[in-house]
């Protein structure tokens, strides 16, 4: 029979240093056997099993807890480890088994938006951004620097949650939900601030098109834009991209295949500036980087050296 | 260029590996930036696929696995990408443009393996009632295992077809040059999609005003060259200071509002 109280609820023995140690380092497989139907139920409850068979020396209190570990589950899977120990110490003290699962469900939601914000919109923008334009250049060293930066703070974010949160126990579990909401909220503000950064900071998007004003002068059409504001068409296709998605629920896959058709049918007329990489048989590359199919207008002949 | 079966293999054990490091392990391994050179220290031009890794890096950023979301697979398309680059000597933009129908396939294989993947809680449920705890253990490596192989398989089948058809393309891609271009155009938008789907995810309305502040002081700090490197580090910092005062102004309201800081001495 299902019941919500363990049978030994006798609090067990803290968990020493290396078991916590050796979750930390299985928390890197949350998402081993993702599905749609229970997320990282298997890997969160692959994560916590040395501690929960230290903790239930009874079979049928540790199938109990495997069970209700089981349940759907899904977290950010680099500050996983704060809720591991909280819940940790929750079975640890024998909580029943509703309290466990409140707490685990309560701390598994807000983690999602702080951990895009710390990870994928500050760590990666930053590490990846700066190595790759590394890498670009040919340094070999920008791979491996990349990998370092990215790993030592994952590692450390693993290791200080899951020890201080088993620390703290439910009183972690206190101080985050009684800000929460304001929590929540400075994230996405940095969050939004950094995306609204990333479209200027990453948008490449420019014209070719050049008005022939006779005489050599020419009207390059981009430095007008740029006159305006730069980066105006990158802000301009995201919100285009931001409303088919909000309003129309869009999936992404549809508006990558809308992108293709306008790049494609931007460079038939010649629109966008872009380089086809095709060089002729003396290896000279095309000039404009492209032969637009439909040619309305004459390019700016470069300067003769 | 053809290549042999020694490198196909490796180019397997690669695959296999970063497809499971995508989701679990150190989740770093599959950025094209590191999956890039190995690739093409594999296929024999290292530094081609160090500059190819980099270029699809600067792509990837904006379609990261946010909320949940898979976006266009960067395993996938950073290797094809790679592959594509050595073998027929494009340059590494519209290299990226050509591997992008693969990242999309990879955005399939990834779907079909948590679908399938689903069934295998029933078997959990047995273990766990069981209390089998190696039970639970085998159950994430077969499903990593899945997850390798699958993707092992599309990587093999797409490097055996865009290889046999690289003279195709070479011709193809020197009468219609536009249609390259247009690939590599369509490269570098597809980080708006990602740029979107983040906003959707965290935008509220009230919140616009921060979007426009970033876009504003990135687009200051673009003009100056000297800063193009610590852009986006200097970016953060001023971002970081705007969430903390948020955050203190808003935890101090509320406690005056609800009759709260009574801990405050004065």
């Amino acid at each position: 029979m299902e019941s919500n109280l363990y049978k030994n609820l006798t609090p067990a023995q803290q968990l020493d240093k290396r078991t916590l140690n050796k979750m930390v380092w299985r928390s890197c497989f949350l998402q081993a056997s993702f599905n749609y139907e229970r997320m990282q139920a298997a890997g969160w409850l692959y994560s916590i099993l040395p501690g929960l068979e230290k903790i239930h020396t009874d079979k049928d209190d540790l199938a109990a807890s495997m069970g209700h570990n089981l349940e759907f589950f899904n977290t950010h899977p680099f500050l996983v480890t704060f809720i591991m120990g909280i819940v940790l110490s929750l079975e640890q003290q024998k909580a029943d088994i509703p309290t466990i699962r409140a707490v685990r469900v309560a701390a598994m939601g807000p983690l999602g938006g702080i951990g895009d914000a710390l990870f994928w919109l500050t760590l990666v923008p930053i590490a990846a951004g700066f190595t790759a334009n590394m890498a670009i250049s040919g340094n070999w060293f920008a791979p491996f620097l990349f990998l370092i930066i990215f790993n030592v703070v994952q590692f450390v974010v693993r290791y200080v949650l899951m020890h201080k949160s088993y620390e703290l126990g439910t009183q972690a579990i206190d101080v985050f939900t009684k800000n929460a909401k304001e929590f929540t909220r400075a994230a996405s503000i940095l969050g939004v601030f950094i995306v609204g950064a990333l479209v200027s900071n990453y948008g490449g998007t420019t014209l070719r098109i050049a008005v022939d004003l006779g005489g050599g002068e020419y009207i390059i059409i981009q430095e007008v834009l740029d006159g305006v504001i730069p980066k105006l068409i990158p802000l301009i296709l995201t919100m285009m991209i931001y409303f088919l998605v909000k309003k129309h629920n869009w999936t992404p896959t549809k508006c990558i295949a809308l992108l293709i058709v306008i790049g494609l049918v931007g460079t038939f007329f010649g629109i966008w500036a872009g380089d086809s990489g095709v060089v002729d048989a003396d290896g000279n590359s095309i000039p404009g980087g492209y032969t637009p199919v439909v040619r309305w207008y004459e390019l700016p002949t470069p300067p003769a050296d | 260029m053809s290549f042999n079966v020694m490198q196909y293999i490796l180019v397997f054990i690669v695959t296999f590996i970063v497809a499971i490091d995508q989701f679990s392990f150190l989740q770093s391994l599959y950025q094209p930036i590191v999956v890039g050179p190995v690739v093409g220290a594999i296929l024999g031009d290292m530094n081609t696929g160090l500059i190819v890794g980099g270029t699809y890096q600067l792509i990837t950023i904006g379609s990261m696995p946010i909320g949940g979301a898979q976006p266009p697979n960067a395993v996938i398309g950073g290797i094809m990408a790679t592959v594509f680059a050595i073998a027929q000597n494009t340059v590494p933009a519209a290299a990226v443009g050509m591997a992008v129908p693969f990242a999309l396939l990879g955005q399939y294989a990834v779907t079909t393996t948590f679908t399938i993947m689903s069934p295998l809680m029933s078997k959990a449920d047995q273990y766990a009632a069981k209390a089998d705890v190696k039970g639970i253990t085998k159950i994430n490596y077969i499903s990593m295992g899945i997850l390798g192989t699958l993707f092992g398989v599309v990587v093999m089948v797409a490097m055996a077809a865009g290889v046999a058809s690289s003279d195709a393309i070479i011709n193809f891609a020197a009468n219609n040059s536009w249609v390259m271009a247009g690939l590599a155009v369509a490269g570098v938008m597809m980080r708006y999609v990602g740029f979107a789907i983040l906003m959707k995810i965290m935008l509220s309305g009230e919140l616009w005003g921060f979007y426009f502040m970033g876009f504003a002081f990135a687009t200051i700090l673009g003009a100056v060259k000297s800063l193009q490197g610590p852009a986006l580090l200097i970016l953060a910092m001023i971002g970081l200071a705007i969430a903390i005062y948020d955050f203190q102004t808003n935890t101090r309201m509320r406690d005056l509002t609800s009759g709260g800081g009574d801990d405050d001495g004065i």
